[in-house]
């Protein structure tokens, strides 16, 4: 029934994770594009979100092949991604109201931390591992 | 833009109080392996071999099933009926997670099929989507996530790799605009427009809140007067916003008066429109001074505040743009919510009367020369 190690699913369970993350990015970004039709701020960011999402699912699939550097750059989005919510939380806008954005973000980005400061504590030298089915 | 409906709130406590049962029940199991009780050291042993992958999944289908299971009481009919079936079989492919071999494909249709059937309700309005159903399909959603990287893909074909890597995002995106068409096409009698949430008001005003109402407005006119000039306004304090080629209003704020209550001597903020030939004073906006906090409204029905929901807002050129079903916004821009705010329109504001959330766009082309966004 263990088809693989506790770090191996560990990293996996990341991995999961960063592609949802990627994904809702990806609609983020993809449904500003309408609105920058006549908010030409929107043009660019709409365009940074896709490029964002597309390395996201890089990363992603990097991580699950034990890339010490996707490891990195991941640990780097996240706490780049929770700091600003975290700051954005504290001011008195209504950014986390309910449910959906706290698990989306506070709760996701948070998990996908832990998730990999346990996957590195466990694993010192991540191996390239197999090559990647996805 | 998306709320807790009323009758929905107690699925969240259940899916804690599943899960804080989960914990009592797996410790019980424990005492009762010990007393060798060979159903409950082979449920045991099926746990303790699972990956930390394989639990997660199981718990996160627990925690539907439970959701599901907590929602029956307010739904009746096929949709009732269907919530039953859909919790059992969730905590059942919970539990066949540790005692059965082949839980993961029937995991796989049962999540999607969840998920499809919840996108098919809210396009067709029989649900309206809203935070815990949303919540629970970012549950199914990982859920599924992981059921889908469990099987061991060393054997898999290019179209199955294939299928592997692209499925689970196309399933995340259609989810996200399926729950976006439905919550847009159906909203409900609160939402004056995307974005805006309208206060809860009785449906008939009275003839005192008609006086009322008509009282309001003429104080607000005779206290503009003195602002037809933008320079008046700014020497009284008002300093104007960030100009956007989005929107023709241009709105002068007064922070000194941030605390009064619909106050016409001291309304929030004056909001001019950017005519041809220059500003031109069109209105007054009230604001509470905190989120979800509505103001008075003395005419009911006829002086309804709104917030604005569900936004993402760009520092970046003052531009708005509409958050995702799963409340995530392009990168550079931030969700935020608005102050309650009751709009007055000094000008006439055709169809939409002079307490409307937003200037009518008859009114809003004949001063611009331009129609809205």
């Amino acid at each position: 029934m263990n088809q693989m190690t506790a770090t191996e699913s560990r990293v996996e369970i990341a991995g999961v994770l960063v592609v949802l993350q990627a994904s809702l990015s990806l609609v983020a970004g993809l449904s500003a594009i309408p609105f920058g039709i006549v908010e030409p701020g929107f043009r660019v960011l709409s365009l940074v979100t896709i490029l964002v999402a597309a390395m996201m699912f890089w990363l992603a699939r990097n991580l699950r092949r034990g890339r010490r550097w996707a490891w990195r750059w991941l640990v780097l989005v996240e706490v780049l991604s929770l700091t600003v919510t975290v700051l954005l939380t504290l001011l008195p806008i209504g950014t986390i109201r309910g449910p959906v954005p706290l698990l989306a973000n506070l709760v996701i980005p948070w998990a996908v931390l832990v998730l990999l400061a346990s996957g590195s504590s466990r694993s010192a030298d991540p191996r390239p591992g197999p090559a990647d089915p996805a | 833009m998306y709320d807790i409906a009323t009758d929905h709130a107690s699925a969240l406590g259940a899916a804690i109080v599943l899960l804080a049962f989960g914990l009592v029940f797996l410790r019980l199991l424990r005492v009762l392996a010990r007393r060798q009780a060979g159903w409950a050291w082979r449920f045991l042993a099926g746990f303790d071999a699972a990956s930390p992958m394989a639990k997660l999944a199981a718990a996160l289908m627990l925690v539907s099933g439970a959701v599901h299971l907590a929602l029956v009481p307010g739904h009746d009919g096929i949709t009732g009926l269907l919530f039953i079936i859909d919790g059992l079989g969730f905590i059942a492919l919970a539990l066949g997670a540790f005692t059965t071999t082949w839980w993961r494909r029937p995991a796989a249709l049962w999540l999607s099929t969840t998920i499809v059937a919840y996108l098919v309700w809210v396009i067709a309005g029989w649900e309206a989507p809203d935070q815990v159903g949303i919540a629970c399909k970012l549950i199914e959603l990982i859920a599924l996530g992981l059921v889908m990287r469990l099987k061991n893909p060393s054997r898999a074909g290019w179209p199955r790799r294939l299928w592997r890597a692209t499925a689970f995002p196309l399933l995340v995106s259609l989810t996200t605009l399926g729950i976006w068409i439905g919550g847009l096409v159906h909203p409900d009698a609160l939402h004056a427009h995307a974005g805006a949430v309208l206060q809860p008001v009785a449906s008939v005003a009275t003839p005192e809140e008609r006086t009322a109402a008509a009282r309001l407005l003429a104080d607000t006119k005779a206290s503009l007067r003195r602002y037809q000039d933008p320079a008046a306004a700014v020497s009284a304090g008002y300093k104007p916003g960030p100009v956007s080629d989005a929107d023709p209003l241009l709105h002068f704020q007064n922070q000194a008066n941030s605390h009064a209550v619909l106050d016409p001597n001291r309304p929030q903020a004056l909001v001019y429109a950017r005519t041809p030939v220059g500003l031109k004073l069109v209105g007054a906006m009230y604001q509470m001074p905190r989120v979800g906090q509505w103001g008075p409204d003395p005419g009911g029905p006829l002086t309804q505040w709104h917030q604005h929901e569900g936004i993402c807002f760009s520092p970046f050129g003052f531009e708005f743009s509409l958050e995702t079903p799963f409340w995530t916004c392009p990168v550079g821009s931030g969700s935020i919510t608005t102050p309650p705010m009751l709009h007055v329109w000094i000008i006439d504001n055709g169809k939409s009367g002079p307490f409307a959330a937003e200037l009518d766009k008859a009114a809003r082309r004949q001063l611009t020369g331009r129609s809205s966004p």
